[in-house]
């Protein structure tokens, strides 16, 4: 946004200092200039108005009046016509239940629409239709700052009565932490202001150029209204911000008065202005833009509560740099520059200025990534809650390592990039110092290729739920065992002979996770071929059933022992029984189910299938 | 007839009357768009029947005056200052119009009597206001927009609750707008014609000249007598709001209350209607016709304290009757709150528009819906 430098510092300096005596000297001129034109001003306004009232007193006034009038119905006809589509949308937003001031705020937001747009279609038609007539001289410019007068008064009212909302109080619309009885005050005070602000920029030129030729009146009324202006905002920092915070249920630890700051930015603006009129323009929109950050937080807070988690963090940021940005378009519109050219052609103290502020904007754009990436990092941790040392760590223990890596990762990498290019926004060359770290980036890379690997895909393991902390996986490569550590890099499984394979991530390969939700475990039961294969599934099954109904090993069951001849070899009935369970418990249910076996075996008085096998060998002879 | 809807009949009427007049005063400045003689010629069609004709001219008179007192009456009549800003507009270009119409009038009057046959001649009229004397033109500028934005939101607010408005509202509303603009095109044009006619017929010239000459020895009379009616009318107008203020104060001591649905609880004053109540304490009400009993938005079911409001009048039964009301129910701005207080229940949304009172039983089917 702000070109590079050309000329080296001396300079500068230099130019800053020949500047800075250019700008004494043009204030006092222009102090002189002033008094002599508040000296002047009476009676030039007397001949002023009597030139004004000759002119209009003829057939060419009495014309311009008649396309005035014309104008005006054209405007209210065109805006009759919105409204009569438009009045009863806005009368049910009004009458919404307005419960939280967030509603409000919707609320509000379409009250300024549509107002805005009836606003929108009386000064477009108005100014359209002018363009049809053939005006006297000098009218015409006239007509269009009167329209624009009527439009910026509209549009302060219009924002007042949405934001302030003086009357009314019990349908709660206002958008901004202020008390009732002030908020009429503050409305008052902002419109006159607002309506002075209005007719000083938009009455001089006409008085200056049209019939009346009348600049000593021109600069005097621009003074006074300003003047007046500055002095309502100057009492109304003081009147409406010395107060404490309207949400009297929360307590406070008392902060510093927002009044001294509003007013301080007010006088200096008004300093400024008396000094340099464009200037003038830039301080006031600076000033907004401070007086809204001040403001800013109560306000967004007004909106969510404290403890609402991460939204109000974020759109206070986000709100903050939206005004910031608008500020500087706005600065732009004022100063009739394009931004490209901007840094070329006003004084040095501008162009500094200009560029701390494109650095503010840098600083605050980092500052709402920053809080974004924050907020959601906390609200993690803060669901997966402290760790007990005393239990075995689980999945979470992981994200608790990684997840401050992260932060902390984003913070400086943030950091750096706001660094660079808040270098380069102040006109620094940062081309060698890319290069030097891109050289540096890249050797490093190489070394970390591996580690990097490792630590990709042990997010993506995790991610993924592969495995957690006790259970026994079975990587690629041989690796299996019971998980017993989870860090950044590898896992510690301990082998079920013992040894501790670390194994990182990048090496660990398809895992196969035998401790996930249930087992079946099948063994075989032989029997002598005599025995009566109905008889001993029944028998399974009753044993089985007596299982489920057992207090240790009941709930270990999730499918009951089940039993069926399975294969007949010779001398040998084979029964398969298989039951499921969770995982890791099948070794004590088999355990129980062989022992009831045996002895419902024994009660029945069936011998176990003895391997002996009889070989009858025929003799030849 | 009870007297409250007769005045309203009465007004309106009058009203109607009074722009009827005024419409075709401007169409014939209209016809100036195609020349002062066709101008001329009209006006023996628009407007001269309108004062040559002793009865017509009785008829117009009487409506002025009517109208005008009527409004004062509307004015002391009043309960409470709760009221659209449709309505504070049309209050403050209504208190506006006599005077200014009063000093057109006896300009005229004064011209015609000085020397007659003056007024007789748009042309000469013409020449008036765009030469010898344009600050009159300026007035009648003045005129124009706040006679006819004053009768075009009485007549928008009177039409728009009737169920024609549908069928003749998108043709009304641009002829409500097209007869100012055009008159004052009209207006614009033909001044044209009468300043080049002026620099051309000396003869022309002369002859108004000593008409103005006539009417400027006249001027201090016309400017008394001016300021004698303009006085009376401000005093009148002090009066109303007078009686209206002392309305107020008196009412205040007797506190009412009123209960809506929804557990909403509001104060008032002793007289006022509960639609004044409702709307002095920012409880969401719908009243398309901003209380003068003919939409039937704003009425309620009484839940509880019927006898302590107004009886029923007229007006009120038939607006009932018209939209379709069961048992229990009132028109909120007709119904007034007399004894400690009465429960009620809003039967239209308060974003109740004029489609309301078009077509009620579109709207009341929804209420309905919306209640079960
Ligand atoms: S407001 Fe229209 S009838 Fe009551």
């Amino acid at each position: 946004m702000v070109r590079r430098r050309r000329e080296g510092n001396g300079v500068n300096e230099q130019s800053m200092a020949e500047w800075s005596a250019v700008v004494l000297a043009t204030a006092k001129a222009r102090f002189v200039a002033l008094g002599a034109d508040l000296a002047q001003a009476p009676t030039e306004a007397q001949r002023a108005y009597e030139s004004v009232y000759a002119a209009l007193m003829t057939g060419t006034g009495v014309r311009a009046a008649t396309y005035i009038a014309i104008l005006l119905f054209v405007g209210i006809a065109v805006e009759w016509l919105y409204w009569m589509y438009a009045y009863s949308p806005l009368r049910a937003a009004m009458a919404m239940p307005m419960l939280t001031p967030a509603a409000a705020l919707r609320v509000g937001l379409r009250r300024l629409f549509l107002s805005l747009s009836g606003l929108l279609l009386f000064t477009a038609a108005a100014i359209g239709v002018s363009a049809a007539f053939a005006w006297p001289p000098h009218v015409h410019e006239l007509i269009i700052a009167a329209t624009l007068l009527l439009l910026v008064l509209r549009l302060s009212w219009i924002s007042v009565s949405v934001i302030i909302a003086p009357g009314r109080p019990r349908l709660r619309l206002r958008l901004v932490p202020v008390a009732q009885p002030q908020a009429r005050w503050l409305a008052a005070a902002l419109m006159a202001a607002l309506a002075l602000l209005a007719l000083g920029r938009f009455l001089p030129p006409v008085l200056q150029d049209g019939v009346a030729q009348a600049s000593h009146v021109a600069s005097a009324l621009r003074f006074i209204a300003y003047s007046l202006a500055m002095l309502i905002l100057f009492v109304s920092a003081f009147a409406f911000f010395g107060g404490r915070d309207v949400r009297a249920d929360v307590p406070r630890a008392p902060l510093f008065p927002r009044s001294f700051p509003l007013a301080l930015l007010v006088a200096a603006v008004y300093a400024v202005w008396l000094m340099n009129d464009r200037a003038a323009a830039v301080a006031a929109i600076a000033a907004v833009v401070i007086a809204l950050q001040i403001g800013l937080r109560p306000i967004v807070y007004f909106y969510w509560r404290e403890d609402d988690g991460a939204l109000p963090a974020i759109v206070l940021s986000l709100s903050r740099f939206v005004v910031a940005l608008v500020g500087i378009g706005a600065a732009a519109v004022a100063l009739d520059t394009p931004l490209a050219t901007l840094a070329e052609d006003v004084g040095p103290w501008v162009r500094v200025g200009l560029r701390l502020l494109g650095v503010a904007v840098l600083a605050l754009l980092a500052h709402g990534v920053w809080i974004a990436i924050r907020s959601v990092v906390d609200q993690r941790l803060k669901r997966i809650g402290p760790i007990d040392p005393h239990e075995p760590p689980d999945a979470s223990s992981r994200l608790l390592t990684l997840l401050p890596l992260l932060r902390v990762t984003a913070a400086v990498m943030l950091l750096v990039m706001l660094v660079l290019c808040a270098l380069w926004a102040l006109g620094i060359e940062i081309t060698p110092l890319l290069a030097g770290a891109g050289v540096l980036g890249i050797a490093l890379g190489f070394g970390a290729q591996a580690l990097v690997r490792d630590v990709i895909a042990g997010i993506f393991f995790l991610a993924d739920d592969a495995f957690r902390v006790g259970e026994y996986i079975e990587g690629s490569g041989n690796t299996k065992g019971t998980v017993e550590r989870i860090t950044l890099r590898s896992v510690a499984l301990r082998h079920h002979n013992g040894p501790l394979h670390f194994v990182p991530y990048g090496a660990l390969g398809s895992v196969r996770n035998t401790s996930r939700d249930w087992v079946i475990d099948k063994f075989n039961l032989p029997l002598p071929i005599e025995v009566e294969s109905e008889t001993i599934r029944k028998m399974l099954k009753k044993i089985g059933e007596d299982m489920k109904a057992d207090p240790v090993l009941g709930p270990m069951t999730m499918e009951p022992l089940k039993g069926k001849l399975y294969r007949i070899d010779p001398g040998v009935k084979i029964f398969r029984c298989k039951f499921r369970c969770p995982p890791g418990k099948q070794f004590d249910l088999r355990a129980g189910a062989l022992k009831r076996i045996e002895a419902a075996l024994k009660k029945m008085d069936v011998q176990f299938a003895d391997g002996r096998q009889t070989i009858l060998l025929q003799n030849p002879a | 007839m009870h007297g409250g809807s007769l005045v309203r009949t009465v007004r309106l009427v009058s009203g109607l009357i009074l722009m009827a007049f005024v419409t075709c005063h401007l169409a014939n400045l209209a016809i100036g768009m195609q020349s002062l003689a066709e101008m001329e010629a009209w006006r023996e069609v628009l407007t001269a029947p309108w004062t040559r004709s002793k009865p017509v001219f009785f008829l117009l008179a009487t409506a002025a005056l009517v109208h005008a007192t009527l409004g004062l009456y509307a004015i002391a009549s009043r309960r409470s200052l709760a009221l659209s800003t449709t309505d504070v507009v049309q209050l403050v270009l209504g208190l506006f119009t006599p005077p200014l119409l009063i000093a057109h009038v006896i300009a005229l009057y004064m011209s015609i009597r000085v020397s007659p046959g003056f007024a007789d001649s748009y042309g000469q009229i013409q020449a008036v206001y765009w030469s010898f004397a344009p600050s009159y033109a300026f007035l009648q500028l003045f005129v124009v927009v706040v006679v006819w934005m004053h009768a075009a939101i009485g007549l928008y607010s009177w039409l728009v609750l009737k169920p024609v408005w549908r069928r003749i509202g998108g043709f009304v509303l641009p002829v409500l707008f097209a007869v100012p603009i055009l008159a004052l095109l009209g207006f614009a044009q033909s001044g044209q014609e009468v300043l080049n006619r002026l620099a051309a017929d000396p003869a022309w010239r002369a002859a108004i000249l000593e008409n103005v000459g006539n009417i400027a020895k006249a001027t201090r009379e016309l400017g008394n007598l001016q300021s004698n009616a303009i006085l009376t009318w401000a005093g009148l107008v002090a009066v109303a709001f007078g009686i209206l203020a002392a309305r107020i104060l008196r009412a205040r001591m007797m506190p009412v209350q009123v209960d809506y649905d929804g557990g909403i609880r509001a104060m008032g004053r002793h007289g006022l209607s509960v639609l004044e109540i409702s709307l002095l304490n920012d409880v969401p009400h719908a009243h398309v016709c901003s209380g003068r009993g003919r939409c039937g938005t704003c009425r309620v079911r009484v839940e509880a304290g019927a006898p302590s409001l107004s009886a029923i009048d007229e007006q009120e039964r038939s607006t009932l009757e018209r939209v379709g009301a069961a048992g229990g129910e009132r028109l909120a701005c007709q119904a007034r709150v007399l004894g400690a207080g009465v429960a009620v229940t809003r039967l239209l949304p308060a974003f109740a528009d004029a489609t309301a009172a078009q077509a009620p039983d579109e709207w009341s089917a929804g209420a309905a819906k919306e209640t079960a």
